[in-house]
């Protein structure tokens, strides 16, 4: 168990490394990238045999601190734990040498398959019971805590006996795991279930809460998808202060998966966030 | 519900999404309803996104097969290598390995036999992209060679040979420059390619002669130099057969295409 690990150190503020932006990460001009403090990678991008992803994240490496954020540890499956992808998952983490690792609270499939997808689910004492032994597994295996991501979620369960910050708060409790929150998560979440993204926020657990994702999401009326395809917006921003206003300095960065932007749009608005953390901050000093 | 029986049915409701007639999934029982929205459109959010997202990991790998086929006929294929190949890899790169054999395999595409040699030109590509790393065979490994004949050759984790026996090659050579593909045509030889990962870590490719490839596969079987100066001797002159193997060797060594044993 890792109950009282160290939290890590505030890193500041970052973003997904996408391989759109290798060019001007690795220029002779720092250019935009001067500004950016840290990436986060997603794992399973760099699990691979060698080549050149992993020849790029060498050279990224020596230059920003990383942290690495996986889509596929389905640690709330019913699965076995899938011990291949955990020391696949291991030998990268050996490599790379990261801040901290992150998933995602959810499922991504049973039976040996891979929906690819982040499922939500049940908020039920089964679902947590099984789901806390589990991160204690993976971070027994690791000799590491592990954060925990809030997925953004399309349906809950007539089954859920507590609310999702309870769960989180819970699961946090009971498996010393950290979290990383994301703000625009929450929002989604909130609009498609109808409860007080604030509320959720007050929630969390602040000494676990270790990393902000900020993104983009498509609103569609009656439901709000998780996109990460266009810029954060206003509600999110909004959010995001108060989570700042909430918790302090924690490691904060911008997630763009599609319709990616040239690299200094992107550090627009991570700028923006270091911004309105340091109006914020320095206000209530 | 037992937290196994609820992922089995979510499961099972998100893989029939693209099924005609499977009606309304069984977990639509088991969520909530929404004041805003119709329980099954926000579970056609889950349903939705597991189809796209195959499609989009086999648009990204497979991308000149899809300007070939066109949007259509590349999103009908793909729907059809989903419901027979689901993904069972954690890695979503592993997830369109499969299809230059499904399109081998598999009618109508097995009817047109470019197809599945343009998924394997691709495959071949992506393959020799992130393969392992190795230490190359240098000049200098060379020059500590002592046992000339019984030298036995590696090549590079990143090398990969592909038999052709459509013109596929022209095929894709005219989609990638945007010009209209040639008709199908059936090799009286079947060519032969090599891929290989250039020194600043791109897939790169060339056709080889009959005797490079010829050469290039035995050496891959363990073949030693000796054994490949014979297989030599048969095709060309007796005497000039060494020359010749030293020749592919020192041209294989210089392109990075062996590895250190």
């Amino acid at each position: 168990m890792y109950m009282n690990s160290e939290k890590p150190k505030y890193l500041g503020f970052g973003l997904g490394l996408r391989t759109e932006h290798y060019g001007d990460i690795l220029g002779d001009d720092p250019g935009s990238a001067a500004a950016i403090d840290w990436f986060e990678i997603i794992s399973e991008n760099y699990m691979v045999p060698g080549g050149r992803p992993l020849y790029m994240l060498d050279q990224i490496k020596e230059r920003y601190p990383l942290v690495m954020h996986g889509v596929s540890l389905s640690i709330g499956s019913t699965a076995p734990l899938n011990m291949d992808y955990l020391k696949e998952l291991q030998k990268l983490e050996k490599r790379v040498q990261p801040k901290w690792l992150s998933d995602h609270i959810c499922w991504t499939g049973v039976h040996g398959k891979n929906m690819h997808d982040l499922l939500p689910v049940p908020y039920t004492e089964e679902a947590l019971e099984h789901m806390a032994g589990r991160i204690s597994q993976v971070q027994d295996f690791l000799g590491r805590s592990i954060a925990l991501e809030n997925a953004s979620t399309y349906v809950t369960f007539k089954s859920d006996a507590m609310t999702e910050w309870e769960f989180v708060g819970e699961l946090a409790a009971r498996t010393g795991c950290m979290l990383l929150c994301d703000i625009n998560n929450i929002y989604v979440s909130s609009f498609n279930h109808g409860f007080d993204p604030v509320t959720y926020l007050e929630a969390m657990p602040k000494q676990a809460v270790v990393q902000f994702h900020l993104a983009g999401h498509t609103n569609n009326g009656t439901h709000i998808i998780d996109t990460h395809d266009h810029p954060v917006v206003d509600e999110v921003w909004e959010l995001y202060g108060k989570a700042v206003q909430l918790f302090g300095e924690v490691s904060t960065m911008i997630e763009r998966d599609d319709n990616i932007p040239p690299l200094k749009d992107v550090v627009v608005e991570m700028e923006r966030a270091r911004t309105m953390s340091k109006d914020i901050l320095g206000a209530n000093v | 519900m037992k937290l196994a029986d609820l992922q089995d049915m979510f499961q099972r409701g998100l893989m029939s999404g693209d099924q005609e007639g499977a009606g309304q999934p069984a977990i639509l029982d088991e969520v909530n309803t929404s004041d805003k929205e119709q329980k099954d459109v926000l579970f056609g959010v889950y349903q939705n996104a597991y189809v796209l997202r195959l499609i989009e990991f086999l648009q990204g790998d497979y991308d000149l097969l899809e300007t070939y086929l066109g949007d259509e006929g590349f999103d009908e294929m793909a729907r059809a290598y989903i419901a027979v190949h689901p993904s069972t890899s954690h890695n979503a790169r592993w997830f369109g390995t499969g299809l230059p054999d499904f399109l081998k395999n598999t009618a109508p595409w097995s009817g047109l036999p470019q197809l599945a040699e343009l998924a394997a030109f691709d495959k071949a590509l992506l393959d020799s992209f992130d393969a392992a790393d190795a230490l190359h065979f240098t000049p200098e490994d060379m020059a500590g060679v002592t046992d000339f004949p019984g030298l036995v050759l590696h090549s590079h984790p990143a090398c990969f040979r592909l038999d052709l026996k459509t013109n596929a090659a022209a095929i894709r050579e005219a989609l990638q420059e945007e010009h209209e593909p040639p008709a199908l045509e059936m090799l009286e030889e079947p060519q032969k390619w090599l891929f290989y990962r250039s020194a600043d870590m791109q897939s790169m490719y060339r056709q080889l002669g009959y005797e490079e490839a010829m050469v290039w596969d035995e050496m891959v079987k363990g073949v030693n130099f000796a054994g490949l100066c014979e297989i030599l001797a048969h095709y060309s002159n007796e005497e000039e057969a060494p020359m010749q193997a030293a020749g592919y060797l020192q041209n294989w060594m210089a392109a990075d295409l062996l590895m250190k044993a």
